[in-house]
């Protein structure tokens, strides 16, 4: 028995991706959304943009995983940008404060127009 | 799952992660029977999901390898609680949750914050003989 989640990434040029979370991340597959981070940062990614919008739940075990990206992005000079959190999931980064960690936009496009100046 | 009294509903379940969602799964059930909103019923959904999780991912111990999640309904609240054989932790150092090692994808003290922020009530109790309990209460009709 899985948590259904489906990870999908695509590249913007040289140093920017998007992993695309959809369905549920929870303490049963973040690890599998870790390691699709960790490949794209070993690959010269340095801009990663998690797209959220089709996240239907994620618990802390999802968020401390994005915590752990996001430091070894900014151990490069990166970051990691959170786009498109429905309601709930954006509720979860404002109560435990995340909000103040991470920048996040309302879509992708939005994200990619700030990584790209 | 087996209801051992009118107004209790228990499940048992292997300690691993893939069952959490199991978990999840009856605290909907349980919480979508009462005067809950929507809203109230996913907040329940995922502070369960969360105590489970924290049993997964934070006792270690040989021999421990179920949780025990019981439901209690009365008029005024729903009480869950989710426990575990082992030894526990100091819930006074991990309830922080923002001092906590980031690199910890479970996530213990974010865990603690989530819980703590969507139930009316949260005590943890760790007892050698016993073990963990994390016994969570959400009011009705508040």
């Amino acid at each position: 028995m899985t948590t259904p989640l489906k990870i999908a990434s695509r590249t913007e040029g040289k140093d920017t991706a998007i992993l695309s979370l959809t369905g549920e991340v929870d303490v049963a597959n973040a690890g599998r959304v870790r390691d699709a981070g960790l490949k794209l940062i070993s690959d010269g990614i340095k801009h990663l943009i998690i797209d959220l919008s089709p996240t239907d739940y994620m618990d802390s075990t999802g968020l401390g995983t994005l915590v752990g990206l996001h430091k070894r992005l900014v151990e490069s000079e990166g970051e990691l940008i959170v786009a498109g959190p429905q309601p709930r999931v954006e509720r979860l980064f404002e109560i435990t404060g995340l909000t103040q960690v991470f920048r996040i936009f309302d879509d992708v496009d939005a994200a990619l127009k700030e990584v790209r100046g | 799952m087996k209801t051992t009294t009118p107004d209790q509903v228990e499940i048992r379940l292997p300690r691993r992660a893939e069952f959490v969602r199991v978990a999840r799964m009856a605290a909907c059930a349980v919480a979508s029977q009462l005067d809950f909103t929507y809203d109230v019923v996913k907040d329940v959904e995922l502070a369960v999901g969360e105590a489970c999780a924290n049993a997964v991912e934070h006792v270690a111990e040989e021999g421990c390898n179920e949780i025990l999640v019981r439901f209690g309904i009365d008029p005024t609240q729903l009480t869950i609680e989710v426990l575990d054989r082992g030894q526990g932790f100091d819930p006074n150092e991990a309830g922080g949750g923002r001092e906590q090692d980031w690199d910890d994808p479970g996530g213990l003290g974010l865990g603690l914050v989530v819980i703590r922020e969507l139930m009316d009530d949260m005590v943890i109790e760790c007892d050698e003989a016993t073990g963990t309990c994390v016994r969570m209460v959400k009011y009705r009709s508040r």
